[in-house]
């Protein structure tokens, strides 16, 4: 039961993602890839990490996304006949590419298979998950939420840019920078 | 002694260095007094050499080329011809020196000149100096690179660059030769000291003497001008007259003479090279007096006249005289650098015409000339009592002593180009000095004004020329006259110059008479058909030409013959080589290389635009090879 | 473990080269471009959680929970530049962006 649950969930994230980076108009390109996040999340709570999978749904499909959707309408590019679609001259050695990429990789990922053991599933607690994280890997931790920390100070000096550049049109919207981020270890 | 003798160098290197170098700087009488000053000053320190000199003396001043056992220091070898020839070199062009003086004035490039003209003294004086071939070899081609120089002074004329272009080419065959030559001798002797080569004739094999010999001769032939090498002297007339007194006719182009005279003792003892070298001589000379006969530019005709006499030098040298040879290479000296300053000087009246068939009546003008140029041309033509009959004479009586089929029809054709060199030097000196005045036209812009006021250090300059042409003789009268020979007995110690089969007296006398007949008998021709009634008509008739007198006056078409049989030849060679091997082969197939390369960067460069999906190319390519060779690691 | 760690690996390749050649194909849209960039991540994250679940170490999670951040902040500033050289050049269009050229 779970094994067709997951290969459907698969299917719908591949589904998704090609559906989202062959959109020409950008906002549904972001809403088909949240449908294929919110796949990749259900495969997370499959594989028994729920904490992941939360995270997945609440930031990559909440938070990041919602960002995108921001970005894109604050900037007017909702209007896929004004911008340049990929000519499929330029889908081509891209797609090539990729092809022979994930080709190989298959081939390389299927002749290991005898080699790996299947060890009975358990889970892991999200406790234990915690304990880990801020036991373990504190510094870490720090480290990321400094980085954080940076880029709400680049994105807050790019935003304020327009008075030291003469030339440009002064910006009609404030910079977005949203921080909701900032809670998410 | 050793002072004095460094000196005689070392003045003349001096003027020449001081021209050159500060010539912007002096003022045009100091440039001139510093070039002759330093010529004469040579002179005396050679008289004073002269006067102290008791034996052949042997200074070595510094070392030069030094390779392993190869010794060529600067040594010098003072012996009695050296140091006769050092005499006449520095005398002569001492004269010629204060000549040009009077010749150059008004030249833009006046230090250029004497600082080449002093050179050219240096550079022969170290040839006759010269103790071994290396250094020889030095003054060699240091007088040719003057004479090429000199030649194409006005260069700004396309005709005078390539004569002198010429010159030195057709010069630069002999010198290739002589350049073997001196090789050979270093490697079987040993040594390039001509002293030490001169006594070790007998050391090798008689064909080895024979090929040394015949290569020195071509090394003369280029330097002296004679056959077959001759083209280039009637063209070097394109310098400056004075340039082609000291050079062309007084002294370079005896370099050759001298050198044979000086190695004679190794080659003479071949029997084969001695006849080449006869015959080379003999042939030459009649080869030029024909030419001489019929050449319609004053300057040519002296230049095939100076070959001509330099064919009897060598002709001497090759009969074994070798104190003829250099007496008459010391007369020739004084009375053809008379002769070409009186050329230069009727040059100079008429404003640089020098077609003899456009002059006339100059003797009453300028008797400074017309007598002085007599003199000239009574010793070239041999006429009896001038100091060219007895050295001419004491040739061909050498000659005539070897006796022979050979040297026996060698003695006829000399006697018969003595006839010619009388009647061509009449020739020329009725033409342009006897006839009417009106025939003589001048070019000049103003046409017809004559150059009346001719400096008079010009007309000076003759006056002891003329003394010592004339009376050169002196220097060696035949026995008969009862005086002693006093140049034989000064140039007999030397090795090759003593032991001469010696014609019997009363032969002598009647050779002398011959001789004398035979100048007289051209002079006559010469009367008859360039004098008087029959001037005019001779005249006229030579200057309409003929097949035959082009045949001549083209110096027997050898020019068109080296034009057809080399020049042409190499010039297509070269064009091949130019058009088809290296700019289509080489630069062909470098140009398509850098073409190759230049695309072949470019391809990489196309990638550096700066645009970001380019590099993504890059990243997602690397990973893609990465994947597929594991993959096909996998596999294999 | 319900399916094979090899078939959730061959998903991540999968969802992992197709951000890749979304990411070669937009050229001329750096959203779109960013949009592929966390495809990719996403990829990479299920493949951690996945040999989290497969040797039952959470460690792999964590590593999905860093990746998750770095993507936020990475987001966060890349849409503010983003949104900058739209200002500057009126275009997102990387092709014209090429002021890095040596």
């Amino acid at each position: 039961m779970e094994q067709i649950i997951f290969y459907i969930l698969a299917a719908v994230a591949v589904i998704g993602t090609v559906l989202a980076i062959s959109e020409k108009h950008p906002v549904h390109a972001i809403l088909y890839l949240v449908t294929s996040l919110f796949a990749v999340a259900v495969v997370f709570y499959l594989l028994m990490a729920p904490l992941v999978a939360v995270f997945e749904v609440i930031l990559y499909a909440g938070a990041i996304m919602v960002l995108f959707l921001f970005v894109i309408m604050m900037l007017d590019l909702g209007h896929p006949e004004k911008g340049f679609s990929p000519h499929w001259r330029e889908w081509l050695p891209a797609l090539l590419l990729s092809l022979v990429s994930i080709a190989s990789l298959v081939m390389v990922i299927v002749s290991r298979h005898s080699q790996l053991a299947v060890p009975a599933a358990q889970s892991i607690p999200i406790r234990e998950v915690s304990r880990r994280l801020f036991q373990g890997h504190g510094v870490a931790v720090e480290l990321i939420s400094l980085q954080l920390l940076f880029a709400l100070v680049g994105a807050l000096y790019l935003g304020k840019q327009q008075a030291s550049s003469p030339g440009l049109p002064p910006s009609s919207a404030p910079e977005r920078v949203s921080g909701s981020e900032e809670k998410s270890p | 002694m050793e002072f004095y003798l460094a000196f005689i160098l070392l003045f003349p290197l001096a003027g020449g260095l001081c021209n050159t170098l500060f010539a912007r700087l002096l003022p045009r009488r100091l440039s001139e007094a510093v070039a002759c000053g330093a010529i004469w000053a040579s002179f005396i320190c050679a008289l004073l050499v002269f006067f102290n000199f008791t034996g052949p003396l042997k200074v070595e001043y510094a070392s030069w080329l030094t390779a392993f056992d190869f010794q060529a220091p600067v040594t010098l070898y003072l012996d009695q011809l050296s140091l006769s020839l050092a005499l006449m070199i520095t005398f002569v062009c001492g004269l010629i020196h204060l000549y040009s003086i009077g010749y150059m004035k008004g030249d833009p490039a006046l230090a250029r000149y004497f600082a080449l003209l002093n050179i050219f003294v240096f550079a022969m004086l170290v040839l006759v100096l010269a103790e071994n071939l290396p250094l020889l070899y030095l003054g060699w081609e240091g007088v040719g690179f003057c004479s090429y120089a000199l030649i194409g002074f006005w260069y700004q004329e396309e005709k005078n660059a390539t004569a002198g272009r010429k010159a030195f080419i057709v010069t630069r065959i002999g010198d290739i030769a002589f350049g073997i030559a001196m090789v050979w001798m270093y490697r079987l002797f040993g040594t390039v000291s001509i002293t030490q080569l001169n006594s070790m004739a007998s050391l090798v094999p008689a064909g080895i003497v024979t090929g040394l010999g015949i290569l020195l001769l071509i090394g003369a032939t280029g330097k002296s001008a004679q056959l077959p090498l001759s083209v280039w002297l009637p063209d070097a007339m394109a310098g400056p007259t004075p340039v082609s007194a000291q050079i062309h006719a007084a002294t370079m182009v005896t370099a050759g003479v001298y050198l044979l005279a000086r190695m004679f003792p190794l080659i003479g003892a071949s029997e084969a090279v001695r006849a080449a070298i006869a015959v080379i001589g003999g042939v030459t000379a009649f080869y030029a007096a024909t030419c001489a006969c019929a050449q319609r530019d004053l300057k040519r005709i002296l230049a095939y006249s100076t070959i001509s006499q330099i064919g009897y030098m060598v002709l001497g040298v090759g009969a074994g005289a070798l104190t003829a040879a250099t007496f008459h290479l010391l007369t020739h000296a004084f009375f053809k650098a008379l002769l070409f300053l009186g050329a230069g000087c009727v040059i100079t009246v008429l404003h640089h015409q020098q077609d003899i068939y456009r002059m006339g009546g100059l003797k009453s003008r300028f008797p400074a000339i017309y007598w002085p140029f007599l003199a000239g041309a009574l010793c070239l033509a041999g006429f009896p009592g001038s100091g060219g009959f007895f050295s001419k004479d004491a040739i061909l009586g050498a000659v005539f002593a070897r006796g022979g089929a050979l040297y026996g029809s060698l003695f006829a054709l000399g006697l018969f180009t003595a006839l010619l060199t009388a009647f061509y030097t009449f020739r020329m000196l009725f033409v342009v000095f006897h006839g009417e005045a009106d025939n003589s036209r001048p070019l000049s812009p103003s046409s017809g004004e004559w150059h009346s006021h001719l400096p008079p250090v010009m007309t000076v300059t003759l006056i002891p020329l003329a003394l010592f042409g004339l009376l050169g003789g002196i220097l060696d009268l035949p026995e008969y006259l009862g005086a002693s020979a006093f140049l034989s007995g000064f140039l007999g110690p030397i090795p090759g110059f003593a032991g001469l089969v010696q014609a019997v007296p009363g032969d002598e006398v009647s050779l002398q008479i011959i001789a004398a007949a035979t100048s007289i008998v051209g002079l006559g021709l010469a009367w008859s058909r360039y004098t008087g009634d029959r001037r005019a008509a001779s005249l006229a008739m030579e200057e309409a030409g003929s097949p035959r007198s082009d045949f001549f006056l083209y110096g027997w078409y050898l020019d068109h013959l080296y034009h057809l049989l080399l020049i042409r030849p190499f010039e297509w060679l070269s064009r091949f080589l130019w058009k088809r091997i290296d700019e289509s082969g080489i630069d062909g197939s470098l140009d398509g290389l850098a073409r190759f390369t230049a695309r072949l960067g470019g391809v990489p460069a196309g990638w550096s635009s700066g645009r970001v999906v380019t590099s993504l190319f890059g990243l997602a390519g690397g990973v893609c090879v990465v994947l597929a060779y594991l993959a096909w690691r996998v596999l294999g | 473990m319900i399916v094979p760690l090899e078939h959730i690996l061959i998903l991540a390749a999968l969802l992992f080269f197709l951000g890749l050649g979304g990411l070669l194909a937009w050229r001329t849209n750096l959203i779109m471009m960013l949009v592929c960039i966390e495809v990719m991540l996403n990829a990479v994250m299920l493949v951690f959680v996945g040999g989290s679940t497969q040797w039952g170490n959470a460690d792999g999670q964590i590593f999905a929970i860093f990746i998750m951040a770095l993507t936020s902040s990475e987001v966060s500033l890349a849409l503010a530049m983003v949104v900058y050289l739209h200002r500057r050049k009126r275009t997102v269009n990387t092709d014209l962006f090429s002021e890095m050229k040596g």
